[in-house]
């Protein structure tokens, strides 16, 4: 982990947040796994939360190993991939904390699902995180996407289960990120990158 | 002004996730609801997950099976961590093969004439009474009633068989099939069905986009008042669960069909 730097500003900020808010963290298209582990390692070591992670950018498996490779033990998370269903034989995985659902079109799907995995979690302090909004876009209409996102944030907030959603603003339609920016109680942005 | 006194029914809590809400509160005791699906929406799986929660609240449950032999039923239901076996062993959950009960009762016909249909439910009604069943499932009321060729015999058998049913104090599920769950579809297959029970569960596909999404309707429940809303639904190994369906997903529900 030593060669890989962790944005600690996240992890400050983080201390901020309530089990019932529901944050925004925008990336750019080359620090989204930066900014990705920089939440999701103080969330796991340094708050002991367990969590689902909604995969609809990229195969579970990729994460997983991603994470593995900095040394990062993710086991404990669930993870519910939206992306190797559409795969012929991206569901073989030998990891057991692996859940799939058909399609990223199949949003109330995915909702029942998360519902279900933290059903199944011993952990009593847990956050559901969404990669990304970006993601489930490409797939869905902008006002169904809205509407979902509107329900998720809600579904999780009043299970006191911390919401983060994980988006790169200029890949969203307008409608939807204003939705976002309406819903979620705060925000990480690390949505530019700036080269000096 | 004195305030109004509202009378409600007692219910009989179904215990599956979100259901209890739509019908603020459950099924009112003694009803007997249609649960009227496509193939493979979940029909029986609810039907099933009906009889676990009540098994599991101390309640003596029934699941007659038309349409499949029992130790098959059983075996598909084992899959869901909700269903434990010692239920049925411990005769919490009685399952009974109509082709059983045919056998019996010396029904083994083609078809049923009206002293069959008056055998038939008073076997069913005797069985309740006996064990003092509270929670009932009949899979499929539509494969039983193709043995009855006439429409008002139908209409006859499921009429007498839910009046009986309710003075017991039975809250009964009667599993329909049907082949298209769109607005414009009967929710059942001898059109008799929809008109006699006292709820109607309608339970679906949506197609989005390639995909088929089950969905769950509440259409009728006499005796409470209830969301009419589609659900969508996913048959969890803990049990039915249910949530709203999007309402701009249900613009491309209009055009889908079952088979289509």
């Amino acid at each position: 982990m030593s060669m890989f730097e962790l944005d600690q500003r996240i992890a400050e900020q983080l201390t901020q947040v309530a089990l019932n808010s529901a944050v925004q963290v925008r990336v750019g298209t080359a620090n989204s796994f930066m900014v990705t582990a920089s939440t999701m390692i103080p969330l796991m070591q340094m708050f002991e939360m367990g969590g689902v992670y909604i995969s609809a950018s990229r195969g579970a498996v990729e994460i997983i190993q991603a994470f593995e490779a900095i040394g990062v033990d993710v086991s404990h998370i669930q993870f519910i991939d939206l992306v190797s269903s559409g795969i012929l034989g991206g569901t073989d995985v030998s990891y057991s904390n692996v859940h799939f659902v058909d399609s990223p079109i199949m949003l109330e799907s995915i909702l029942l699902r998360t519902l279900y995995v933290l059903r199944t979690m011993d952990s009593q302090r847990n956050f559901v995180f969404l990669d990304s909004v970006n993601a489930l876009a490409i797939y869905n209409d902008d006002r169904m996407l809205a509407e979902y996102l509107h329900t998720f944030i809600n579904t999780f907030r009043q299970r006191e289960v911390l919401t983060v959603i994980l988006n790169v603003p200029d890949q969203t339609p307008p409608l939807v990120l204003s939705n976002l920016d309406t819903y979620c109680t705060d925000i990480v942005d690390r949505g530019q990158v700036v080269i000096l | 002004m004195q305030p109004t006194t509202v009378y409600t029914r007692d219910r009989c809590v179904t215990g599956i996730h979100g259901l209890d809400e739509i019908l603020r509160g459950g099924i009112p005791y003694g009803s007997t609801v249609l649960a009227a699906g496509t193939c493979g929406s979940g029909k029986t799986t609810l039907g099933m997950e009906f009889l676990v929660r009540g098994a599991l609240a101390g309640e003596a449950c029934a699941h007659f099976t038309a349409t499949e032999p029992s130790v098959k039923l059983l075996e598909n239901i084992r899959q869901y961590a909700f269903f434990d076996m010692n239920m049925v062993d411990s005769g919490l959950i009685n399952v009974f093969d109509m082709d059983v009960l045919y056998s019996w009762l010396g029904l083994d016909k083609a078809s049923f004439e009206l002293d069959d249909v008056h055998a038939l439910i008073k076997a069913i009604v005797d069985i309740v009474n006996t064990i003092g069943v509270t929670r009932l499932v009949i899979d499929s009321v539509t494969t039983l009633c193709y043995k009855i060729k006439s429409e008002q015999l139908i209409r006859d058998f499921l009429f007498t068989l839910g009046k009986k049913l309710a003075t017991l104090g039975c809250t009964t599920i009667l599993i329909s099939e049907i082949t298209s769950a769109t607005e414009n579809a009967h929710w059942s297959s001898f059109g008799v069905e929809e008109a006699i029970a006292d709820g109607i569960i309608v339970m679906g596909d949506s197609e989005r986009m390639g995909h088929l999404l089950r969905f769950l309707q509440v259409v009728k429940m006499r005796g409470t008042s209830h969301s009419r809303a589609k659900h969508a639904i996913e048959l969890t190994p803990l049990g039915v669960m249910l949530t709203p369906m999007l309402k701009w997903g249900a613009s491309a529900d209009k055009t889908s069909r079952w088979g289509q």
